[in-house]
Order: C-alpha cells, then sequence, then structure tokens
C-alpha cells in the first residue's frame, strides 16, 4: 500500500501542476484490486465522515456514495433490490449505470451525488445517479409580481429552470451551453440563446469572458455579473435580473442571451438597454393604451426619484423668483422656522428614508410593518412639529422614495436612489446651474455606457425612431414587428402579417 | 470574428466595420447623416443666440433680419465650397489633408493656427457664458468652477469616439425643441408693424448687418473634421449640410423675429439678451420666470458648442504630433483653454475685443482658408485616388 500511496502522491502532484494552466482533466486508470480502488478514493475525498463506504459480498464489492447527497429510496430501487435477488454479477452491467475506468471521473460524479459501484477483479467501475434533490415549488417570486400573466417563477434547481424555458419554447433553435466556473465550487452556468436570432458575436463574448474567468467561487450570476460586465465602475446595471421564465423567454425571442447558474433563481439578461429596466411583463398582458400610460408614468418617476429633491433644493436656496407669487407665502411660512439650510434638511431625511427601508426590508413581516409605521408615520410628523425639518421636504422625498420604488428592477431602484445625492449636492451649491451640470454628466455616461458591444442608452441614443414603439410607449402588439435593434438581432422580423383578417372580412360584408 | 474583421481594416478603405469599442476601429466608426445633422447644428448653435438680435439690430437696425438671410445665403455657398474640398478626400480629414495639400512644414504651421483658433474659440465661449450666467443667475459663484464645470463636461463627452459625441448631441437637440415651444408662446405678444417699413435703413448697413448674422453661423468648420465619418454619398451629406443649415437660419430667424416684433426699435437698443427679458416678462400659474430654464437649456447649447471646438482642437493637436491616442491631446487643450479664459479679464471691454478678434479669425479659418485650400487642390490636381465615396 505504501508503494501505491507513493505513486498515488507523486502522480497526483504532478497532475495538480499540469492541471493549473491548461484544463486538461485529471487520468487515473482504476485498479484491478478492489481496496487500492477505496483507499483511492475515500483518500482523495479526505476521509470525510458523510462518505459511506458498504462493503458488500464478503468484501467482493463495495458501494461508495455521499449519504447527505444520495437519496435512500433510489438507492434501494436501484441497486439494493438487484442485490437483494443475488444476482452479484449483473449489478456491475446493470443498464442504469454509467461504466468508467478513470478513477477521477468517478470522484466527480461522486461530488455530484451518484453511487459508485466497485467489484474485486474488474477495472469497471459503474456510477448510478441516485441524486437526492430538494425542490422549492415554482411560485410566483415575490420581487416581481404580475397582475396579470404567469405566476410561475425560476427556482434554484437549473434544470428546473430549463424545463421552464424549454415548455414555453419549443423550438430547435433554442440552446443551452453548461459551463463549469469556480475552481472549488465547480458551478454550473447555463447560457442560453435563440440560435438564429441572437448575434453571434454576442454570444461569442459572453463565452470568451464567462471562460476567463477563474475565481475559485462562483455563488451565482451575481456573484458572475461583476467579472463579465463592461464597467463595473458605473451605477447602471448592465445586465437584467429576472426571476420570471416569461419574461426570459421574452427577452430570448428578442435576441438576447440568458445567464443562469446552479443554486439560484436568479437569470441574467444580457444585452440590456436603459429602457428594458422600465418593462415590465404586464405592459403587455394588459391592453396597449393602459401599458402605454403605466409606462410613461414609470418613465417620469426617473425624473422624479433622481430630480426632485434637487430641483426642490435649488428653487429654495437659490431662485425663489421661479414661484409664482401665489405660491410664495406658503412656501416661505413652511421653511421659515427651520434652522438649516435646505440641503442638511433634505439629507438628513433622505437618509432616514433610507434607514428605515433598510431596517425594515430583513425583519419579519409584523416587525417590519412596525418599523414602517414607527419611521413614516410618527418620525416624519414629529420631525415637522419639532421645526427640524419643513413639512414641503417631508413631502418632496417621501414622493422621492415612492417613484424610485416605482422602477420594476429592484438593481435600478437602488441606482436612483444613490444618484439622487450628486444631483442634490450640485443643485445646493450651483442651484439650476448645477441641476444641469449634473444631469448632463448622468446622460453623458448613459450614452457612453455599452453592455456587450451594444449602446445601453439604445433607442434613445443612438436614436432609431422604429424601436421607439416600444420605449416611452407600448404600441399594439402587432405593429412590433421588428425586433429591437439593440441586441443586433440576427433576423429582425417577429411579426407576419397578422391583422390581415380584418381586409377579408370588410371584404366579405361588402360582397 | 474578431480577428477577421481587423484584417479586413487593415485593408485601405473599408470601412464597412461595426463600432467596436477598440482603440484602433474607433477612426472607422461610422456617424449615420442623422448624426451628422446635429452635429452641425449643435455646433452652431450656442452662445450667440442670446445676443445675436441685439447684434443684428445694432448694425442693420429694425433690417437685421434681411442681414441674416443674406448672410445665411452666404454661408450656403461657402458651404458648397467647403463641401467641394471635403469631398476631394472621402476619407480623410482636415488636418490629414492639409500637409498633403501645403506641404509638411506649411501644412503642420496651419494646423497648429487651426487648433490655437480653436481653443480662442472655446475660450471665447466660456467668457461669454460664464459672464451671462454670473449676470442672470449665479452673481457671486467663481468663475472658475463654472469654467472648470464646464471644461469637464467637455472632456467628458469629448473623450470616447465621435460616434458617442454625436449621439449626446443627438439626444441633446431634443431641448432645441422646448426652446422653440417656449418662444412661440411669445408670437401672441408680437406687433408686426415693427418691422415695417421694410428696407429702409439703407444697404449699406444691412450689409453690415450681414457680418453680424455670419458670425452666429460660424462653426460649420466642424464638417471639415467630420464629413470622412459620416455614412452616405456624397450628394446626401451635401443635402444633410444644407438642412442642416436651413435649421439653424430657421432657427436664427424665428428668435430675430420674435424679438423685434415682441420690442420694436427703441426698446431693443437697451436690452442685450432680449430673448431673456422677453421671457421674463412672461408669468404662468404654475412657474414664473421662465427665463431662469430658458438658461438652464441654453447652458446645454453652450455645452455642446463648446465641446465641438475642444474636440477639433484635440484632433488638431493629435495629429500635429501624430499621436495615436486623442486622450492626451485633448487634456493638453483643456488646460490651453483654461489658461486662456482668464487672459482678457473679466473688464467688459476686453472681453469686447477680445470676441471681436476672434470672429475676424473665423473669417480666416472658415472662410479664406478652406477657400484658399481648395484652389490649391484644384490647382495641384490632388484628389485622393480610387476610392469611392464608402458604403
Amino acid at each position: 500500500m505504501g508503494f501505491f500511496r507513493k505513486i498515488f502522491q507523486t502522480g497526483e502532484g504532478q497532475q495538480e501542476k499540469a492541471s493549473g494552466p491548461s484544463v486538461k482533466e485529471p487520468q487515473q486508470p482504476s485498479f484491478l484490486k478492489l481496496s487500492a480502488n477505496i483507499d483511492y478514493l475515500t483518500k482523495a475525498l479526505k476521509n470525510s465522515s458523510d462518505l459511506k463506504v458498504r462493503i458488500l459480498n464478503d468484501g467482493k464489492a463495495a458501494l461508495l456514495y455521499y449519504e447527505s447527497l444520495a437519496d435512500q429510496e433510489k438507492l434501494q430501487k436501484k441497486i439494493f433490490s438487484q442485490i437483494e435477488s443475488g444476482r452479484w454479477e449483473e449489478v456491475l452491467d446493470l443498464p442504469h449505470g454509467k461504466h468508467t475506468e478513470n478513477l477521477e471521473e468517478a470522484l466527480k460524479t461522486l461530488l455530484t451525488g451518484h453511487a459508485v459501484y466497485v467489484q474485486e477483479g474488474s477495472t469497471t467501475l459503474t456510477q448510478f445517479e441516485v441524486t437526492s434533490q430538494f425542490n422549492r415549488s415554482v411560485e410566483e417570486p415575490i420581487n416581481e409580481r404580475v397582475v396579470r400573466g404567469s405566476h410561475e417563477g425560476f427556482v434554484e434547481n437549473v434544470m428546473i429552470n430549463i424545463n421552464l424555458i424549454r415548455k414555453r419554447l419549443m423550438h430547435r433553435d433554442l440552446t443551452f451551453q453548461y459551463f463549469r466556473v469556480g475552481k472549488k465550487t465547480n458551478t454550473n452556468i447555463v447560457l442560453a440563446f435563440m440560435d438564429g436570432i441572437a448575434d453571434p458575436n454576442i454570444i461569442e463574448q459572453v463565452t470568451n469572458r464567462i471562460k476567463s474567468v477563474t475565481s475559485d467561487a462562483i455563488f451565482s450570476p451575481g456573484y458572475m455579473e461583476e467579472f463579465i460586465e463592461d464597467a463595473p465602475f458605473s451605477p447602471f446595471p448592465q445586465m437584467m435580473s429576472t426571476e420570471r421564465p416569461d419574461r426570459a423567454v421574452a427577452n430570448l425571442m428578442d435576441g438576447r442571451v440568458l445567464l443562469m447558474a446552479e443554486g439560484s433563481p436568479t437569470a441574467l439578461v444580457l444585452p440590456v438597454t436603459f429602457f428594458m429596466f422600465y418593462q415590465s411583463p404586464d405592459d403587455y398582458n394588459s391592453r396597449w393604451i393602459s401599458g402605454t400610460f403605466i409606462r410613461l408614468i414609470r418613465l417620469m418617476s426617473f425624473i422624479i426619484a433622481i430630480g426632485l429633491p434637487a430641483f426642490y433644493i435649488a428653487i429654495i436656496g437659490f431662485h425663489y423668483e421661479v414661484l409664482p407669487d401665489d405660491l410664495i407665502l406658503p412656501v416661505k411660512g413652511s421653511i421659515n422656522e427651520i434652522a438649516y439650510p435646505p440641503i442638511v434638511e433634505a439629507l438628513i431625511m433622505v437618509i432616514i428614508v433610507e434607514l428605515i427601508r433598510e431596517s425594515g426590508i430583513r425583519l419579519p413581516q409584523p416587525i417590519g410593518q412596525t418599523i414602517g409605521i414607527v419611521g413614516g408615520l410618527v418620525i416624519g410628523d414629529a420631525v415637522v412639529q419639532a421645526g427640524l425639518i419643513s413639512n414641503l421636504m417631508v413631502i418632496v422625498v417621501a414622493l422621492t422614495a415612492i417613484a424610485s420604488f416605482v422602477v420594476p428592477s429592484y438593481e435600478l431602484s437602488t441606482t436612483l436612489r444613490i444618484l439622487t445625492f450628486p444631483l442634490i449636492f450640485f443643485a445646493g451649491t450651483l442651484g439650476f446651474v448645477g441641476i444641469v451640470f449634473g444631469m448632463l454628466f448622468i446622460l453623458i455616461h448613459l450614452c457612453k455606457l455599452e453592455s456587450f458591444g451594444t449602446p445601453y442608452f439604445a433607442p434613445v441614443a443612438p436614436l432609431r425612431i422604429k424601436d421607439l414603439k416600444d420605449t416611452f410607449v407600448r404600441l399594439p402588439l402587432f405593429w412590433l414587428d421588428k425586433r429591437p435593434k439593440d441586441a443586433k438581432p440576427v433576423k429582425s422580423k417577429a411579426i407576419g402579417e397578422s391583422r390581415e383578417w380584418t381586409k377579408i372580412e370588410r371584404q366579405q360584408k361588402r360582397k | 470574428m474578431k480577428d477577421s474583421r481587423r484584417g479586413n481594416n487593415s485593408q485601405p478603405r473599408t470601412n464597412t466595420s461595426r463600432p467596436n469599442g477598440n482603440q484602433k476601429n474607433q477612426k472607422k466608426q461610422k456617424l449615420s447623416r442623422r448624426q451628422f445633422f446635429f452635429v452641425i447644428i449643435q455646433t452652431q448653435i450656442g452662445v450667440g443666440i442670446l445676443s445675436l438680435p441685439y447684434d443684428l439690430h445694432k448694425a442693420a437696425g429694425k433690417d437685421g433680419w434681411i442681414s441674416l438671410i443674406g448672410a445665411g445665403l452666404v454661408i450656403a455657398v461657402l458651404l458648397i465650397l467647403i463641401w467641394l474640398l471635403a469631398k476631394r478626400f472621402p476619407d480623410k480629414h482636415l488636418f490629414d489633408y492639409i500637409g498633403i495639400l501645403l506641404g509638411k512644414f506649411l501644412g503642420k504651421c496651419v494646423s497648429l493656427m487651426y487648433s490655437v483658433y480653436f481653443i480662442f474659440v472655446a475660450s471665447l465661449v466660456l467668457i461669454l457664458y460664464v459672464r451671462m450666467i454670473n449676470i442672470w443667475i449665479l452673481p457671486l459663484t467663481p468663475r472658475s468652477v463654472l469654467i472648470v464645470l464646464m471644461i469637464l463636461a467637455g472632456l467628458y463627452i469629448a473623450s470616447s469616439s465621435i460616434t458617442v459625441l454625436a449621439r449626446v448631441y443627438t439626444i441633446l437637440s431634443v431641448l432645441l425643441v422646448f426652446l422653440i415651444i417656449g418662444f412661440s408662446y411669445v408670437l401672441r405678444e408680437i406687433q408686426l408693424i415693427y418691422l415695417f417699413p421694410i428696407g429702409t435703413e439703407g444697404i449699406m448697413k444691412i450689409l453690415q448687418g450681414m457680418n453680424a448674422g455670419a458670425i452666429s453661423f460660424l462653426g460649420f468648420v466642424v464638417i471639415l473634421l467630420v464629413y470622412p465619418v459620416v455614412k452616405g454619398t456624397d450628394k446626401e451629406k451635401l443635402w444633410t449640410i444644407m438642412t442642416a443649415h436651413g435649421f439653424v437660419l430657421f432657427f436664427y430667424l424665428f428668435t430675430v423675429f420674435i424679438s423685434f416684433t415682441f420690442f420694436g426699435s427703441e426698446e431693443l437698443k437697451l436690452v442685450p439678451a432680449p430673448l431673456l427679458y422677453m421671457l421674463k416678462a412672461f408669468e404662468f400659474t404654475v412657474v414664473s420666470r421662465i427665463d431662469l430654464f430658458f438658461l438652464s437649456i441654453w447652458i446645454v447649447s453652450v455645452t455642446t458648442s463648446f465641446t465641438s471646438y475642444l474636440y477639433m482642437s484635440g484632433i488638431g493637436f493629435s495629429s500635429l504630433f501624430n499621436a495615436k491616442r486623442q486622450l492626451p491631446a485633448l487634456i493638453v487643450s483643456a488646460f490651453l483653454i483654461l489658461f486662456v479664459t482668464f487672459l482678457p479679464g473679466n473688464e467688459e471691454e476686453s472681453i469686447i475685443k477680445f470676441s471681436t478678434w476672434i470672429s475676424r479669425g473665423g473669417y480666416l479659418f472658415s472662410g479664406i482658408l478652406p477657400i484658399f485650400i481648395l484652389i490649391i487642390a484644384w490647382v495641384r490636381k490632388k484628389k485622393e485616388q480610387g476610392s469611392e465615396s464608402s458604403c
């Protein structure tokens, strides 16, 4: 044994060195001797306590599996029922077993929850899939609820997620590619796209970027995001995360690429544009007029969320004359007794709102509500009563907070609330001029930003008038016959003639 | 894929490559004609617009609008000449072919003169903008703060490719629509009688007024630098240039028309920024003093034309030193602009002197020199060989 061990160790050492830079899979042929095989595997798996080695048939065979990963029922059904009937020889050749003669491969499958059957005098190892799975039901994600439409959501198991997508998109062009990322975590990352619609350049770009990640641990797509996005120093999210299969499918059909990971219910959509964050599946499920109206409200909320406190401060601090005569007295009356300049007031209020939000977010719901009431009503009222903050400022900040939550994406909502601060500073120091420059900087940044080679602020900059049909407004679906150009789809036509029946019916009536 | 594409680019004059973040490919990025249009108008419309009606009136009295039309026509002819020049070199911009036409040394000299001229214009833009802000909005704010902010914004736009610049200009042009709507509100208060009788100021005065009018159009030099990166045939580009010119002329004419008819000849002598005074007079139920909002939009217009000059001087310097990257040249230009801005001081007289000199320079650099270069190109029969005018 000692002799063997030496060989293994040196062999292992060499293999590890070799596997460092190159991606070559390690190889280790299995031995004829049963004990050598078991020895090798248990040693490689560091004698972990949950690794079960069941010696069978008076020491002539053994079954190895992780009791923490294996499903006892499956084990019983697939292997032990055979053994019980005494057919030892056939276990090795059971049809649902996969053969290998490579111990390293057996090691890997063990780690994914397989059971490995080894026999004395045979180099063949048989692997049985006995993985136990604990799955959440595919219930609606709480952060992306819709009124009408599908109420299914992604779960932590990537196979179920793929199933949810495949069931919605039964086409042969739907392609999934697996990647193993994270040297230690070995996370399964799945890239999904519609071949023939998605731009092959983008797919290649994404693939290259995923492959170049050499982190030890990748836990979720969100973790992946920072490694592969174009501008990590930008405040704007450059990938959209979604937990809704219907949203994912709609984006696939636009020629975008989906990134999913084992263990996370979030799928990342890329490339994205700024305006995609303001679209919600609800827009398409309701009538187009109401969809348009709601979308306009949402986009207005963007302006309010980043600009309203700044605008108010600029008026109070610099440009009183902008207020019409009738409004001056109420405003003056409200802020007359306040000891601080408006910029301090605003900062205090904005930070209080953030505190309330952050403290309520992780608490159990009843306590969270209490915090909301105490924070919102009591503090809001008391702070005005005490004369610390004017009631106008409370209104302004509350409106801003509400507006920042209108955007259907959580990431962008956080971005908006962060962007409020520089604008408050600009407005507090330079008034309107400051706001103009602050907004200008944000706008230039948005125009500059690119997500996987596609402009982020499309279709507004660069301007594509045809794509505006589904940006600020949502026109009837049969008018949206071309896919948006920002994802550079290979095939741009999405809808053929679908309302020809109107003409036919009219002709029939005439007859 | 990428490599093969780059391989294509290495062949001369294949401009079909798609936009790509690569520095090497950046020059190959193409603007659409719509973007070209907005680059031209955003460069032209800038600081001058506030004082244009006043200047025209000062020179040509109530017939100033005739001068403006006259100036517009003269510039249109000049634009055709500039187009003829740009057309000869479909893949090169001004600084590239100056050297070919004038010889290496003389070419470098002229390039340097152009770059310095652009820096001075940019400084003048800054000076006029700061003066206006100090008078109207922020009397106590130090000049340097406003100047540095503007330069930073300009650098931020210009530091990336021309496509980003064009994107920003295009989206900011929405604001011009707001301006036109705002001015249209004034239409209900105008008195057409102030324009009559037409033509009584005399030919001489109208001709003098054309000077003031022509200055406001300066900025079309940008055509010579941007022309090669625009998609389309030469004829289409000429059409774009002409529509852009037409739009600017219409816009100026509109502002001049409403300020002339709103104030009348006697009053106009007293108001140096008639558009602002005009808007100041209106009060709405929710808001008053819309001139402040107007000024805010005007700042954006100023930023765009400032950025154009900064960008042009950046191109000038980088081609002067054969630099591959543009950013260092842009930063150098920005510092030079900052320096020049503080040269004339803050007195009214020195500013006026400074601006007169620079507008005279405008005739040289936007009119005489391009025509001179065109004549040389004709005489020496220099033309880019064997290139069709790209996609």
